[in-house]
């Protein structure tokens, strides 16, 4: 495999260069197409009517005059589909683990304010939404533990009543033994940090369309989803259709962020409906239904004790994680999947023998936390690299000095962390170096310094983290979900023109995987980038595909590319071979063009094509092959993916307002296929991560409702919160998967909450101040800074 | 997030449209920019049976200078005053709190006197008409008549409007040649509703304070104008301390809200905060325009 890589590398093409998004003259144009611009004959529409209780059980629902309302087709309840569809089961072998059963409508009782009760199905989303206001639903409230640490009590109400108590995850990671490390520890530090709840916020909404084939007695669902496959399988499930009579295409997809990367109840239910009424039937879900209802992230709470020796080498670490994963566990990844993933993840890129990590995911009647953009490393970070700031202020050592003494060496790869994930060699140390020369960090240091002397409240903070990408067979991406997320499959065929077409399992929502796919398969096929259509978001194109989720689409999907690619460029090769008569070692292929290095005789791929295809008789029967193949690939454990983060701001100590006045990024992701692409996911995902350290925050009272349904309470970053963003890629050895790339595009959000949290921790030092909960809003640096004035004064 | 049904009817004329008002029986909405009445029908937190679109009307659109007050019409959009060079000649604190009025697409169509009408407490238009001692024309089937900015004001979301009538301009007083002004205006994101905001003229002799008109908004339940204070500070010296003094009478006789984003200890804070910058930087304005008058 390495000869074929270095034969690769010697004439580098497309891979590596900054080639424009195929994708944007359409989407720029207004021509792409969107489910929500899909309009098919007879299509109805549906509204649904949600629950304004966070938990309550269902007495009775009073239609009323809905039916009365013009253009109003049919009105269900969950009983209505009773007999029609399964519940959806999150399954896992996680010991302890309940799978709450997931239902497209409320059966019986409602678990949080937004939940799905009643569908009205009309010929209009504005006679469906008429409709809805003349339906009454009779509750009779449940008492209920909304915060975590309560709902976590023996003696808490519980959500679903089969479980037997609300905490459903429980999980121990250990190594070593952390209280002694913490008992002859020169310096122990430690914190209860606290990442509040987001919501993904992608920038189209979420959107579903079923159609109903009678003829086929087939399924179609077009979704606004990057999982596609899975969408699939578990939709075939539990309508009880196989798998050639269920579809789920996902055409052009606004953004997910993870907020379509599991399954929803509108989605099963447009399905169900669709079948029943055969009819075409739509949800569109608006703002408020998103910010409302789509799966939310993060809400965690570390506690975390971290013991350092003399030198500043780590000793040992010991964390006790309470995850809220809302009322349900979300299909499929499981409420598992971000609670874990913040123990898994939590020592770090660090070298450090001792470490226990206790998590616990607890039910509450909010929307299920489900995957964003980082999944539980955000968290993991956010603890670790305070408590790293914060034992380094302890040892009056400089922050980056921490890191460098204690950052996992190129020697020791591959390391075994605490917690037991492998990190296979990246560039640990070089990014931290990296973004420290990038910036001029001594300088950086004066000018801060400087600042402090004239009472200005100016910080620095920095990053580090490494995560796994492209994860291959060994580890599944949530614990103990039955579910293969190791592979994918590319099927690549050239027709009878010579166009080329490379289907896969994979689902790109604006990563711009049609661009850098075609990169891979252009320079490996030696034919041109005009000459590929990627095609991608269909269940239908592979036997079995996923879809596109934890940094995985350009390792996973561009290896299946590549392998085959190699296939069909050998096939291309041995009928140039016999058509030109010469031996297929003399060929070599480039910009759809063969060509023979001994006589410099030339034929295209279109000609070859035609020969294959079209000629009978021109190649013999018995040595011709289609041009097609179709090939998986599985990295199997992945690769590590590591960078550091460093950030600047200023405090206004009138407003509490924090500025970000720099941002730099140094990064590890293997070799680029794109650089324009991988700069726009480091700045889109540094964005977000800005949003989650200074304005977002999904809040819900004390009785259940959320305060944060619209974009004028729920604050995401806009283009004046941003920064420059200064990037370094850091080409470390190149991991072990086909062609050296790694996944790089959650790790924005991963660094920047860190980083700021540690440079408005650093800017308020002199008041002892230290940042334990995101976001740093102006009125938590009010309180903050009048409790160490009151402190101080008394 | 549809709006319940409605019937439309694009106005001619100032009588067409108070006419189609007066016959919804108080059930009707001016359409003007839409910019908060078509979010909150999209609520179904308003559902007026008609929409009377004025947008058609001749002769709304304008800014014009009298004697006296500058009038913008009905349809003059926030872009418009923000590039307006009458306005950023005569009434440069307003040029300059334009900078602060939400987002492009909301300022080429929201109109300024649509925002006056909503009389959202956070909002930059009712506190600039407050300070700028506004007067509020309005239309009805049974004429004209006209209203102070203090009496026009409510509440939250409230006006003396009636069903039938609706505001055909808003006249403001451009501040003296020499008025220094001064604005201070905090939000979570450019552009947002201020969590606090304030304007600030004054006029300086002999190193006194002189007429000085303070308005705020997002601290109470309507944008404020602080007499109180004004009286207290007209005839001080222009000093620092005498401004922290003023800022610290604000601070005392504001109630603001708890909400989301602040609480009310902290927009007190950050009332008194705004404060002593805008009334410095009025005080140096004015300063720098009567020439050499230091403290």
């Amino acid at each position: 495999m390495t000869a074929f890589d270095a034969s690769v590398e010697m004439r580098p093409k497309l891979v590596g260069q900054r080639v424009k998004r195929t994708e944007d003259p359409r989407l720029l144009a207004g021509s792409g197409r969107y489910v929500d611009d899909m309009a098919p004959k007879g299509l109805l529409h549906v509204a649904v009517l949600r629950s304004d209780q966070p938990h309550a059980r269902i007495r009775s629902i009073h239609v009323g005059e809905a039916f009365t309302v013009p253009g109003v087709v049919a009105i269900f309840d969950a009983h209505d589909l009773a007999g029609d569809i399964r519940p959806a089961i999150p399954a896992s072998r996680m010991k302890g683990y309940y799978a709450t059963p997931f239902r497209p409508l409320a059966e019986g009782k409602v678990r949080y304010v937004g939940e799905p009760v009643v569908a009205v199905v009309a010929e209009s989303r504005y006679a469906a939404e008429d409709a809805l206001e003349r339906i009454s639903i009779d509750y009779a409230p449940l008492p209920f533990a909304g915060a975590k640490e309560e709902a976590a009590a023996g003696d808490a109400p519980l959500l679903h009543e089969e479980a037997g108590t609300n905490v459903i995850i429980a999980r121990t990671f250990a190594r070593g033994d952390v209280d002694a490390a913490i008992a002859h520890a020169a310096v122990v530090v430690k914190g209860r940090f606290r990442m509040t709840r987001k919501t993904p916020m992608p920038m189209e909404c979420r959107s579903y369309l079923a159609e109903w084939d009678r003829r086929r007695e087939a399924l179609t669902l077009h979704s606004s989803t990057n999982i596609p496959g899975i969408i699939c399988d578990v939709l075939g499930a539990c309508l009880d259709l196989p798998g050639h009579r269920v579809r789920v295409v996902a055409p052009d997809v606004g953004g997910s962020f993870g907020g379509k990367g599991s399954l929803n109840h509108e989605e099963m239910l447009v399905c169900v409906l669709a079948r029943k009424l055969e009819r075409p039937v739509k949800f569109i879900a608006d703002r408020m239904e998103d910010l409302t209802a789509m799966s939310q992230a993060f809400d965690e709470t570390v506690e975390a004790e971290l013991a350092v020796d003399g030198a500043g080498h780590l000793l040992g670490l010991k964390a006790d994680v309470i995850g809220d994963i809302g009322a349900y566990s979300i299909y499929p990844w499981t409420g598992a999947l971000e609670p874990v993933q913040v123990v898994s993840f939590l020592p770090g890129p660090y070298r450090m023998e001792h470490y226990r990590g206790r998590v616990r995911g607890v039910l509450t009647p909010k929307p299920p936390t489900g995957p964003y953009r980082g999944v539980g490393r955000p968290t993991s970070t956010f603890a670790m690299e305070r408590l790293m700031d914060m034992a380094a202020r302890n040892l009056g050592l400089d922050p980056a000095e921490i890191r460098r003494r204690n950052l996992v060496t190129a020697e020791e790869f591959p390391y075994r962390t605490g917690s037991g994930i492998i990190w296979d060699r990246s560039a640990f140390q070089d990014c931290l170096q990296g973004v420290c020369a990038l910036v001029d960090y001594p300088a950086l240091l004066r000018q801060r310094d400087a600042a402090h002397a004239e009472g200005r409240w100016v910080g620095i903070g920095l990053a580090s983290y490494a995560e796994l990408t492209g994860i291959g067979s060994r580890i599944a991406v949530a614990p103990g979900m039955p579910i293969n997320t190791g592979t994918e499959t590319a099927t690549l065929r050239i027709d009878a023109t010579g166009a080329v077409t490379a289907a896969f399992g994979i689902s790109s929502h604006g990563q711009g995987l049609e661009t850098t796919l075609a990169q891979v398969v252009a320079d490996e096929l030696g034919c041109r980038m005009d000459d590929i259509e990627i095609q991608h978001g269909d269940s239908a194109l592979v036997p079995m595909g996923t879809g596109t989720y934890a940094s995985r689409s350009a390792v996973l999907g561009g290896g299946a590319a590549t392998k085959a690619a190699r296939v069909v460029k050998a096939k291309v090769l041995k009928a140039a071979a016999f058509l030109m008569d010469v031996a297929v070692e003399d060929l070599e292929a480039e910009g759809g063009i063969i060509r023979a290095r001994s006589s410099n005789a030339t034929i295209t791929f279109r000609d070859v094509a035609h020969a294959v295809y079209a000629q009978m008789g021109c190649i013999p029967h018995a040595q011709r092959e289609d041009l097609v193949a179709s090939e998986s690939y599985d990295p199997y454990l992945g690769t590590a993916c590591a960078s550091t983060h460093l950030a600047m701001v200023e405090i206004d100590p009138a407003t509490y307002a924090v500025s970000v006045t720099r941002f730099a990024v140094a990064e590890d992701c293997g070799r680029i296929i794109n650089p324009l692409i991988v700069d726009g996911q480091v700045h889109g995902a540094v964005a977000q991560g800005i949003g989650a350290a200074l304005l977002e925050e999904v809040v819900h009272d004390d009785t259940g409702q959320l305060l944060t349904a619209s974009l004028a309470d729920y604050l995401v970053p806009i283009a004046t919160t941003m920064p420059e963003i200064e990037i370094l890629h850091v080409e470390a050895e190149l991991p072990d998967t086909i062609g050296g790339f790694r996944g790089m595009g959650e790790g924005g959000t991963i660094g920047a909450p860190a980083a700021i949290a540690n440079a408005v921790a650093d800017a308020l030092a002199p008041l002892g101040i230290e940042v334990d909960t995101l976001p740093v809003t102006p009125e938590r640096l009010f309180r903050l800074v009048a409790a160490a004035r009151n402190a101080t004064s008394d | 997030m549809k709006p319940a049904r409605f019937d439309y009817v694009r106005a001619e004329s100032i009588a067409h449209a108070v006419e189609v008002l007066a016959n919804a029986g108080g059930d009707g909405k001016v359409l003007a920019g839409g910019q908060s009445l078509m979010p909150m029908m999209n609520f179904r937190l308003v559902k007026p049976s008609v929409l009377v679109d004025i947008n058609h009307i001749p002769g709304l659109d304008r800014i014009e200078l009298g004697p006296g007050a500058v009038r913008l019409g009905a349809l003059v959009r926030h872009r418009m005053t923000a590039q307006d060079l009458q306005v950023a000649r005569h009434i440069p604190v307003l040029h300059h709190a334009m900078k602060h009025v939400a987002h492009l697409t909301v300022r080429n169509r929201g109109t300024f006197c649509g925002s006056v009408c909503h009389a959202d407490p956070a909002a930059e238009m009712p506190m600039m008409t407050l300070l700028l001692d506004g007067t509020i024309h309005v239309a009805s089937p049974h004429g004209t008549r006209t209203m102070a900015a203090r009496d026009f004001l409510t509440g939250a979301l409230t006006t003396a409007l009636a069903a039938d009538e609706m505001v055909t301009a808003v006249d403001l007083v451009p501040p003296a040649a020499g008025t220094g002004w001064g604005f201070e205006e905090f939000s979570r994101r450019h552009g947002d509703y201020a969590l606090a905001a304030i304007a600030v003229l004054m006029e300086r002799a002999d190193g006194r304070v002189r007429n000085p008109r303070i308005a705020m908004m997002g601290i109470a339940d309507t944008a404020l104008r602080l007499t109180a204070v004004e009286a207290a500070l007209a005839g001080r010296e222009g000093r620092a301390h005498v401004f922290d003094e003023a800022a610290e009478l604000i601070v005392a006789s504001i109630t603001p809200n708890t909400d989301l984003n602040a609480s009310a200890d902290y927009r007190r804070h950050l009332a008194g905060a705004l404060a002593r910058r805008a009334l410095s930087q009025a005080w140096d304005r004015a300063g720098a325009l009567s020439g050499g008058d230091t403290p």
